[in-house]
């Protein structure tokens, strides 16, 4: 005690406690929060493993789904009762959503939720979309052709009309820290649920590719999409063992700069995940944070010239894209030893690219492409899926 | 008479000394900007590396070379055209309040950004141009240039009908609404990737020109400056006012003609490069006009071109200084900067009573 | 000193262009011509077209038709006529951070070198602009810390420096009081004859004017503009005629105008050879004007004598029969006043 208190000690702790308060003190960025200390609250019923934002819990008649929402700092819990059609809800729950199992129709506003209906059967059953033009899913294009599928647009500017025109059985959104979940009000208070798909908040790609589970369960097909999902859950972690016990770790750069910013993933994201599980010396693997840190491009200058592989490069095609953003990184080493790869490889004629969508929830096909990009020769040759080098 | 008689210069000898001081300040500036960075070179290091080509640490090397040498010539090339299109603007609308996008040359390159980076997403080709790759940040550059010519255009076309200086104010005023309104709407369509990329642009940055674009920048800026400077005479006029200057022999038209393309190749090259950096166009020509305490244009540009790349110069070194993390945008400095000099000026000195 | 005219116009007619339109100001004006050494007043009420007039002579804005010629020619481009005419307006230009050494320099604009460098010559020529102007303890001032008074002389040692054979002011005299203005149009008058120069003003000063100007041009609201020497314009009644359309009545006598009316009352005004009489009589005379009587010489009621007392006028009231003395005008008014009341 006395060495607290006393002299040196005591000047120690009060730095210290500078160093936090400047620390605490740090803006939050406003696109994703800052994950405090472990995963707050919601551990996984057995049937949700990976998946830290949603749960799923079986109760006597009717299941309870809890979504975790992280808004504005705040988190709260959003729960729903899934009831079977033309079962009453139960009694001692007022208050709660209902959504009656298994949903006929849905409408959904992001690529990425075409992605997980897709993987559990459930595209067939979109009647509505938020933006036509990020779309990879044939089944899905093939309604937008034929008029099946309306355009509702996305996040601020949905058109509650026709949304609640449709009377569909749910309707999936994007959250957005800063957007009030309030907006979809007017929807919801007129019968139709509104839920959250808060994949992109999750620290690993098994669980963001877990939240297929949620829309198993709406479809009433738990079980089903559980034992696909393990597939993928095996195949991931037999490549993820390879990938962690290579020999060599190559360093690797992800990202552009712009601006003189360079946003680079922070190490508790999914990427930063990736990139451990296929056996990547990452710079920033060590970092707090579950989005993208902002970082000066001078500090990110020393390792680019090193870096042996430099990844997701953004709107770029060619090495001749690249040196025509800036001439500078032509000095970097992995442009100059040819490589760079990009995951636009399944972009289609609409421009919209699937890497967003059913890579989502084929993490296994983006971890196997890049122990293939970083190791050669480890894995059985094929081509890859998702990524292709850039020349 | 013996007043009028000892008067041989518009320059008393002092002003000499102040020259020298600006330029020593210049060169402390430099080199302030030169060694300011997330990565800690030593200042010995970076004559080093500026004056030999022996091989020193590689990494070392490209920072300086390729990432704080171009900074710092673009903040040199930017600080002077600024403050230059904004001594113009003040002594054509004999406004000591006028600023260099005041004719809505900044507005006009902002709504060619807009159009690539948030409406370009809801047109195919645009976005097939972009996927494919093609150009690149050429494209975001070209279509603020294209923007900026514009206006421009339009502005010069509009000088021709106009006899009046107020009403071109005004018509630059509106022109900046239109934009902004347009933009609005745009941001409002957008997804919040395209509208965060939008908005990073406005905040400005001086890292984005090297090489080709680098060059292409000194041109159209020593260009814009030379025009200014020939223009010395005709911008001592005009600040006696239309009638005066008219009745001296000044073609007002013509003068305005000029003022005006030197001031939208200079804002216009400089937003398109850099993005659009407010309050050193403002705050800069004051600044000239108090240090050496004269109304005379051929004093007044290189005075203005000395002391608006001091500052621009210590605006990014202050933005390099939250370290590794985030650099600030030049945009904020500048304004931080700009907004409290301006103030204090309107405070101490009465100089800025209408003119 | 007379030889050929430093400008003359022809078949001229001011007036305003806007879009397809025209707005006539001054039709028919006769041949004006402006010679060196000489004076010319541009007279005239407000709205007559002064400053259009004015302007369009110095090139500052185009005539409906017509011709202005300068040194003989016509259609003088901008520097030839920046080279003939220079002008004195009553544009402000204060706040330019300009010293007041610096704004006469830039008289010598149309003479001065491609980048405005000023040659020894130069440098001549804008110190006798400012010692004809006498400004030379003015000259490191701001030219915005300058009162209205020295802002003129500023202004016009700033035309001297531009050295031209025409000089033009619009208005000078506005905002100066009566001292400053007396001076003004005494120096305008010095500097027609000492340089040579052949100047013209427009101004509100009539009384000034007429003491100070050669030539008097008079510009009606309604009617042709009169030209001539002031004293023969007074003598002609043109002066009374055009200021009569303007219910404003000028008193051909004195040469001032009468702001009161021709008064009611009459009263006769007899003053003694012994008095200092012509002074006394004359302000008597507008104390009574201004009082609403009309002064007369014949016989008329009532009379007042002014004679003389110890070196100074006394008035003697014979009103009703009674005669009495007052030793002022305030006095005598005030007796008069008492008399008005049945």
């Amino acid at each position: 005690m006395s060495t607290i208190f006393g002299g040196r000690g005591f000047h120690r702790l009060s730095l210290l406690l500078i160093v936090i308060a400047a620390a605490c003190g740090e803006p939050q960025k406003p696109d994703k929060p800052v994950a405090s200390g472990g995963s707050a609250g919601v551990e996984g019923h057995p049937l949700v493993k990976y998946a830290h934002g949603f749960r799923i819990d079986h109760r006597a008649g009717y299941r309870e789904v809890s979504i975790l929402n992280r808004a504005a700092g705040r988190s709260d819990t959003l729960r729903y009762l899934l009831v079977d059609q033309g079962q009453t809800p139960p009694a001692d729950r007022p208050g709660i959503p209902v959504i009656h199992t298994p949903v006929r129709t849905m409408v959904v506003l992001a690529s990425s939720h075409i992605g997980l209906a897709e993987f559990a059967g459930a595209a067939d059953r979109i009647a509505g979309l938020g933006n036509f033009q990020y779309v990879s899913s044939p089944v899905v294009r093939e309604g937008i052709r034929t008029g099946k599928i309306k355009q509702v647009g996305i996040d601020g500017s949905t058109n509650n009309e026709l949304v609640i025109a449709m009377h569909p059985g749910v309707m999936i959104t994007s959250t957005n820290p800063d957007a009030a979940f309030g907006q979809y009000k007017t929807i919801s208070d007129a019968g139709i649920p509104v839920v959250p798909d808060a994949e992109w908040l999750e620290t690993t790609p098994l669980g963001r590719a877990e939240w297929v589970k949620l829309i198993g369960a709406l479809i009433d097909r738990e079980e089903e999409v559980g034992k696909k999902f393990d597939s993928v859950e095996r195949a991931y972690l037999s490549l993820a063992a390879i990938g962690r016990g290579a020999k060599t770790k190559p360093s690797v750069i992800i990202a552009m700069p712009w601006k003189g910013t360079w946003y680079t993933p922070a190490g508790e994201s999914y990427m930063a995940q990736f990139l451990r599980d296929a056996g990547a010396s990452y710079s920033w693997s060590d970092t707090k944070g579950i989005g993208s840190l902002a970082l000066n491009v001078e500090a990110v200058i020393p390792v680019a010239l090193k870096a042996g592989y430099w990844l997701n490069v953004g709107y770029v095609d060619s090495r001749k894209d690249i040196q025509a953003k800036d001439p500078r990184f032509a000095g970097f080493r992995a442009f100059q030893t040819d490589s760079i790869y990009n995951f636009n490889k399944r972009v289609n004629d609409i421009g919209s690219n699937d890497y967003w969508e059913s890579g989502l929830v084929n993490p296994q096909r983006i971890l196997a492409d890049l122990i293939r990009i970083l190791h050669p020769g480890v894995l059985p040759p094929d081509s890859l899926y998702y990524y292709k080098q850039l020349k | 008479m013996s007043i009028a008689q000892n008067r041989t210069a518009d320059q008393a000898p002092s002003g000499l000394w102040r020259w020298a001081g600006l330029f020593l300040l210049l060169i402390g500036a430099l080199l302030l900007d030169l060694s300011a960075g997330a990565v800690r070179i030593p200042l010995r290091e970076v004559f080093h590396i500026l004056f030999t080509s022996s091989a020193g640490d590689e990494t070392w090397r490209f920072i300086v070379e390729r990432i704080r040498v171009p900074k710092a010539c673009t903040a040199v090339l930017a600080g002077c055209g600024l403050s230059i299109g904004g001594l113009q603007m003040q002594t054509l609308f004999r406004n000591p309040l006028a600023e260099p996008g005041v004719l809505g040359i900044t507005a006009g390159a902002s709504l060619g950004v807009a159009a690539v980076m948030l409406a370009g997403g809801s047109m195919a080709t645009l976005y097939a141009i972009k996927e494919l790759g093609g150009g690149g940040s050429w494209m975001v550059t070209g279509a603020a240039c294209l923007g900026a010519a514009g206006v421009m255009l339009f502005v010069l076309m509009l000088s021709r009908r106009v006899r009046d200086n107020v009403t071109m104010l005004i018509i630059g005023l509106m022109i900046s609404s239109i934009t902004i309104a347009v933009t609005s709407v745009w941001q409002y369509f957008s997804n919040p990737e395209e509208v965060k990329e939008y908005l990073i642009w406005t905040f400005g940055s001086l890292g984005g020109v090297s090489g080709g674009q680098l060059l292409i920048f000194t041109i159209t800026i020593v260009a814009g400056l030379v025009i200014a400077f020939l223009s010395s005479k005709m911008l001592d006029a005009l600040l006696l006012g239309e009638n005066y200057a008219r009745s001296m022999g000044l073609t007002v038209e013509r003068a305005r003609l000029v003022i005006i393309c030197s001031t939208s190749l200079l804002v216009g090259s400089i937003t398109a490069f850099c993005g659009p950096i407010g309050f050193l166009g403002i705050a800069v020509p004051h600044l000239a006009r108090g240090t050496f305490n004269t109304a005379n244009h051929r004093i007044l540009i290189p005075a203005c071109c000395v002391i608006g790349s001091i500052l621009l110069l210590l605006c990014d070194s202050i933005a390099q200084w939250p370290g590794s993390q985030t650099v600030l945008p030049i945009n904020i400095v500048t304004s931080l900067v700009g907004a409290p000099m301006v103030i204090f000026l309107l405070l101490r000195t009465r100089k800025l009573k209408p003119f | 000193m007379n030889s050929t005219p430093l400008l003359v116009t022809r078949g001229l007619q001011t007036g305003y262009r806007s879009g397809g339109k025209k707005l006539l100001v001054s039709a028919q004006l006769p041949e004006l011509t402006v010679k060196a050494g000489r004076l010319i007043c541009l007279l005239g009420p407000n709205g007559s077209g002064k400053s259009t007039l004015l302007r369009t002579l110095a090139g500052l804005q185009p005539a409906l038709s017509g011709a202005v010629e300068i040194a003989g020619k016509a259609g003088l481009s901008s520097t030839e006529l920046a080279r003939q005419i220079s002008l004195v307006l009553t544009d402000r230009v204060g706040g330019s951070n300009l010293n007041v050494w610096s704004l006469v320099a830039l008289g010598r604009y149309p003479w001065s070198g491609w980048l405005g460098v000023l040659s020894d010559a130069d440098r001549d020529i804008i110190r006798r602009g400012i010692d004809a102007a006498d400004i030379g303890d003015l000259l490191d001032r701001k030219v915005h810390t300058l009162s209205d008074g020295e802002s003129q002389k500023v202004m016009l040692a700033r035309a001297l420096a531009q050295d031209t054979p025409i000089l033009m002011l619009d208005e000078p005299t506005a905002h100066l009081d009566l001292p400053s203005r007396i001076r003004l149009m005494r120096l305008l008058h010095r500097l027609a004859r000492e340089m040579n120069k052949g100047i013209l003003l427009s101004t509100h000063e009539l009384d000034l004017a007429l003491q100070v100007a050669d030539e008097v041009w008079l510009l009606q609201s309604a009617g042709p503009l009169h030209k001539g020497a002031p004293e023969d314009l007074v003598l002609e009644g043109v002066f009374e005629a055009a200021f009569e359309k303007e219910d404003v009545h000028f008193d051909r006598a004195t040469g001032v105008f009468r702001i009161y009316p021709e008064g009611g009352r009459r009263i006769r005004l007899i003053v003694t050879a012994t008095a200092r009489g012509a002074m006394a009589e004359f302000w008597t005379r507008r104390a009574l004007q201004r009082e609403g009587f009309a002064v007369v010489e014949e016989e008329a009621g009532d009379a007042i004598v002014i004679g003389e007392q110890g070196g100074r006028p006394i008035w003697v009231l014979d009103a009703g029969g009674a005669g009495r003395q007052y030793n002022s005008i305030a006095a005598l008014l005030q007796a008069l006043d008492h008399l008005r009341l049945p």
